[in-house]
Order: structure tokens, then C-alpha cells, then sequence
């Protein structure tokens, strides 16, 4: 039976389909719509105001977890992208494809509560056998290795973040052809040179996505952060604080709809950049592809 | 500089650009670097839970020692309940996202124009772009007594009274996991369906198979890799993320992730690495029947 014989079914399949969407969005826009209303969450009567926003950023503490939560979301992306990218490119090198597969997309099927649980002991752990260590041997400059902070942080976002940028990355890397990295050689590029003016250009649509994907999903993460952060605090973790502590409060309303916001603005922006990007790419691919007249 | 060994071939001069300089050798090991991480940073963590798990417990810490108290503190106590609770609620919740989720996907790859697909799809990313958090709690003035469902169902008249079964209960767990999981398989039976072609629906109407048979014979079984990778991490997170039990349940909504958050909480850490532990056994078995019975290695093709 083909879709179009009972053209109102195929429409109620549509409907479904973008129901789905609207019923999964739709309590992130009612919190929206809430966060504007003076006189908060149930009241009878709607007024519309900036106010929370307003408290949000002139909010010390919050403006500090907010360049703290930018922090770890820019130096996890720096660092997760030319992994993603080398793990893609030892993929396609690679025999033991299902050990190195295995490897880098298990960490989604682990629940962040217990990858995070798993790091925090390993860490703490760690950071005191180099205590030991430094002990032993008199020295000081071991003793912060592995404390939790920063570093931990980072770590345990980029195992959360490198499952997704190695797998946006190397379905973009399918569409790439392979001879023209021969090719390059053969011409007497070096492999870096191959992949920088040849393969990368091709793949940049990917590599970009998967840097926002990085950047969001740090930018919203609660757990692993909240657990391996030691002493400094993000927006995510001041808010599940004050959600926790004293409830929805107008200004958690806003707090939440502000990371909407942010994050469905960088998610629409990429949108119509690939978009423009892909129609660009197309256009400049044929002086890309041809021989770079670099001298050797 | 002149290489002494390398004589080239009738006394000419070796051919300099086919042999790799330092640095390209050296960066041939660049590409070890995600691997060196990932075993040390995830997979070496991850089996030394079991190490840490039969730890002695101190006042604030451990210290190495053999002892089961903290598994006995998991398997001989309310805990271990829990934990199976969770199991069954995690299954309804899988069972309920395969039931919503994937006839989405069926429908996308069977009925969408194939340039159309992929966006269509990324329909299902917007929600997962907001924080999982947020989205959690969003749903406390949507579920709540006074919230928008109330409302609107009293206000149409459906309802005389507030339903107060959907909030703080172990139906609110389950609608908080559906919700924050679901798109999770409708990407992997997107994935799946790659393994059945278009031509598959044309053939059975030919034969004269119906939706069911149609569904149960032929999708179902050509899928199954996909369907399994997508219920299974629906499962592992449904008893995995603190977060839900914890914002949506009542008294006794205790998962696996809250078990071990508490724990640390509490500073019983060999507890919290049991717990990591039996869960990651969970995990290791579930794989491990799912690839003896559909060949996990399949869901890989469209990457490859």
C-alpha cells in the first residue's frame, strides 16, 4: 500500500510525529513562559516581566558558576574534538575495529551517576598514591595531581562527551574519499598537510557539529560535574542546589529557561550555518581538490 | 644529512620523500593518544570498582582489604528490592519508549524522502539539547497537582478532581524516564531500519502480508541489533540516573544511581563501587546475550 492511497493516514502519522516532538519540548516552553510572569509558577494572574532574568545577572555567585561552567565546556571541547578526530582516523586505520568501537562508545551505555561514582574513588585513589609518592620521595609538586577540580572535571566530561564526537565525526568522514589523501602523498604532501588542506575541509561541517554537541552537553551537564567538580560550583549545580534546597523559586525558573535559551540558540545557529555552510562548501570544493602548489 | 646505510639502488641517491621524517613518525603515535586515554581514564576505573568494592570501609575513606560487607550490604537489605523495583520500572519504561519511539523511526525511513530523513530526525535532538535537569524538573509544574495537565484536563471537564498519581510516584518515574529517553530509540531503530530496504514493504504487500505479520516476521527481526542497542541503554539509564527517582519518585523510587550517590554521600565508598560493580556486570551480561543472539556488530555496517 503505498503512502499516498489513504492520504489522511499518512498525515496522522505526521501529526504523531511532530506531537512526539511538541509533548518532549513542551515542559521546557511552559518553564519559559513561567519565568516571565511576575507573579511566578500558579498564580491567577499573568504578568509579564524580565525580573528573574535580571536577578539572575546581577547574582555574583551565579555569574562565577557561569564563566566556571563556559570554562569546562571550552577546554573539554578543545580537547574532545582532535580526539574525536583521531580516534575516527584509527578507526578507519585500524583492524581491531569492534575492541576500539567497544571502547570509545561504552561510556553511553554506563549511567552517569555510576561512571561518575567510579571516577570519583579512582581519583581520589590516584591523587593519594602520588601523595604517597611525593611523600616518599620528599617532593611537594605531586600532591595536587588528581585532586578533584578542574582537571577530574574535564576528564570525566570528555569520556562523556568523545562517544558523540567520534561517531558525528566519522559519519562525516564516510563521505570523504580516500584516494585523495593518496593522492596528496603521492604529490609529496606530508600527512599532516594531506589532511589539513585535502581531508579537513571536507569534514569541517562534522568536526563543527560535534564541537557544539561537545559545547552543549558540557554546558547542561549535572552529574558528572556535580561529582568530580571538588570545590568551585556551575550554573547546573547552583541551580539543582537552590531547586533542591528551596524548591522552584522564580528565579530557578529563569536560571532553567536561561540554559534553554542558550542552548536552543546555539543549536538553531548551527542549524542554518551547516545549512549555509554545506551550500558554501559545495560551491568551493572544486579549488579545494586541486593541487596545493606549496613548496616542499 | 647523508644516511650512511642507505644505499640507493645503482648508486643513485635514495628517494628522500617516501621515507617518514621523525616528526610524521612520531605522530603516527598521536593516534594512540584517545585509546591510551580511554582505557586509563573509563575502562581502568571501571574494573577497579570491583577492586575497590571489597575494600575495608574507614570512618571517611578505605583502605585495601578483602571484605563482602558492602556487597551484603547491598544483596541482604531493602536495597537489593529496590534495585529489582527499579529493574521492573526501567522494563515498562523501555516498553513504553519502543511502543511510542519506534514506529516514529519505521515511519520516517519507509514514508520520508530519503534527503528529508536525517532532518526529520534531528527533530528528536532539540529536546536532547536542553539539559536533562531542566527537562526534569520542567516536569514538576507540568505533572503537579495544580500543574498544566491538571489544568487543562479540568478545565476541559475530562477530570472532577486534580490526578495526584502522576507526580511523586512510581508512574511519575516511569513518564520522567519515557521522556527523557525516547528519542534514544528513535535514533537506533533509525539506525536499525538501514537494515531493512525500502523494497521490504513493497515485497510484503506483493506476498500479501499484513502490518503484523509484516512487523513481527520481517522489521522486527532485521532490526533487532538496533532495537536491542536502543533498549538496552534506555534500560541501563533507566536504573542508572539518580536524578529521576529522586526529583519524580515517591518514598521507595531508589535506582541503582541513587543507591551509589547515596552511598558516597553517606562515605560509604565500597558500597558506592558495589553497586558501580553489579551494575556494570549488569551491563556486560546484557551485551553479552544480545550479541550471542542478534550479532551487536551488525548495528557498526552504516559506519564501516
Amino acid at each position: 500500500m503505498d503512502d499516498y492511497a489513504n492520504i489522511w493516514l499518512h498525515r496522522a502519522k505526521w501529526a504523531y510525529l511532530l506531537l512526539i516532538v511538541a509533548t518532549l519540548m513542551s515542559p521546557v516552553f511552559y518553564v519559559m513562559y513561567i519565568s516571565f510572569n511576575e507573579n511566578g509558577f500558579g498564580a491567577a494572574q499573568y504578568v509579564f516581566t524580565t525580573r528573574w532574568y535580571g536577578l539572575i545577572f546581577s547574582d555574583g555567585q551565579l555569574m562565577d558558576a557561569l564563566r566556571w561552567t563556559l570554562g569546562l565546556a571550552v577546554t573539554t571541547t578543545v580537547l574532545t574534538i582532535p580526539m574525536g578526530l583521531l580516534a575516527a582516523k584509527f578507526y578507519k586505520a585500524t583492524r581491531a575495529k569492534v575492541a576500539v568501537v567497544f571502547l570509545l562508545l561504552a561510556p553511553l551505555f554506563v549511567a552517569p551517576d555510576i561512571l561518575s561514582a567510579a571516577l570519583l574513588v579512582f581519583f581520589k585513589n590516584v591523587n593519594l598514591s602520588f601523595q604517597g609518592l611525593g611523600d616518599l620521595a620528599g617532593v611537594s609538586f605531586m600532591d595536587a595531581w588528581f585532586r578533584l577540580g578542574f582537571t577530574t572535571t574535564v576528564i570525566g566530561l570528555i569520556i562523556y562527551t568523545i562517544p558523540y564526537a567520534f561517531v558525528v565525526i566519522l559519519i562525516t568522514m564516510g563521505r570523504y574519499n580516500k584516494e585523495q589523501t593518496e593522492a596528496a602523498r603521492a604529490c609529496g604532501a606530508t600527512g599532516w598537510r594531506a589532511f589539513w588542506d585535502i581531508e579537513f575541509p571536507q569534514i569541517r561541517a562534522g568536526v563543527f557539529s560535534a564541537s557544539a554537541f561537545t559545547m552543549i552537553l558540557c554546558f547542561n551537564e549535572y552529574t558528572r560535574t556535580s561529582l568530580l567538580k571538588g570545590g568551585f560550583d556551575t550554573f547546573t549545580t547552583v541551580l539543582v542546589s537552590q531547586m533542591l534546597n528551596e524548591g522552584m523559586s522564580e528565579q530557578s525558573y529563569a536560571m532553567s529557561s536561561f540554559v534553554s535559551f542558550v542552548a536552543i540558540a546555539l543549536i538553531g545557529g548551527i542549524i542554518v550555518f551547516t545549512l549555509l555552510r554545506s551550500e558554501a562548501a559545495a560551491r568551493r570544493a572544486q579549488p579545494v581538490a586541486e593541487p596545493n602548489t606549496v613548496p616542499a | 644529512m647523508t644516511d650512511a646505510t642507505d644505499t640507493g639502488l645503482g648508486g643513485l641517491p635514495p628517494v628522500e620523500p617516501f621515507r617518514p621524517t621523525l616528526r610524521e613518525r612520531m605522530s603516527g603515535w598521536a593516534f594512540y593518544i584517545p585509546i591510551v586515554f580511554m582505557v586509563l581514564f573509563f575502562a581502568l576505573p571501571m574494573a577497579l570498582t570491583v577492586v575497590f568494592s571489597v575494600f575495608e570501609r574507614t570512618m571517611f575513606w578505605m583502605e585495601p582489604g578483602f571484605s563482602l560487607l558492602a556487597y551484603e550490604n547491598f544483596f541482604f537489605s531493602a536495597r537489593l528490592e529496590n534495585f529489582l523495583a527499579s529493574m521492573g520500572y526501567s522494563l515498562i519504561s523501555v516498553a513504553v519508549s519502543f511502543c511510542l519511539g519506534f514506529p516514529i523511526a519505521v515511519f520516517v525511513r519507509k514514508s520520508v524522502p530519503q534527503a528529508a530523513q536525517h532532518r526529520v530526525v534531528l527533530l528528536f535532538i532539540l529536546p536532547f539539547m536542553v539539559s536533562e535537569i531542566i527537562r526534569i524538573f520542567a516536569l514538576r509544574p507540568v505533572l503537579q497537582r495544580n500543574g498544566l495537565v491538571n489544568e487543562t484536563l479540568l478545565n476541559l471537564g475530562l477530570i472532577d478532581e486534580p490526578i495526584t498519581a502522576l507526580l511523586y510516584t512510581h508512574t511519575g518515574v516511569i513518564i520522567g524516564e519515557v521522556l527523557s529517553f525516547m528519542p534514544f530509540i528513535v535514533f537506533s531503530g533509525f539506525l536499525a531500519m538501514e537494515a531493512v530496504p525500502k523494497y521490504i514493504f513493497e515485497v510484503c504487500d506483493d506476498l500479501g502480508a499484513g502490518p503484523v505479520r509484516r512487523f513481527v516476521d520481517v522489521i522486527l527481526p532485521l532490526a533487532a541489533p538496533g532495537i536491542f542497542a536502543g533498549a538496552v541503554f534506555i534500560f541501563v539509564n533507566g536504573l542508572g540516573v539518580a536524578l529521576i527517582p529522586n526529583i519524580m519518585g515517591g518514598p521507595g523510587a531508589v535506582n541503582a544511581g541513587l543507591i551509589a550517590t547515596q552511598a558516597i554521600t553517606a562515605l560509604d565508598f565500597p558500597l558506592a563501587m558495589a553497586v558501580s560493580a553489579i551494575m556494570m556486570a549488569t551491563l556486560m551480561g546484557l551485551l553479552y546475550v544480545g550479541h550471542k543472539l542478534f550479532d551487536l556488530t551488525k548495528i557498526l555496517a552504516p559506519m564501516n
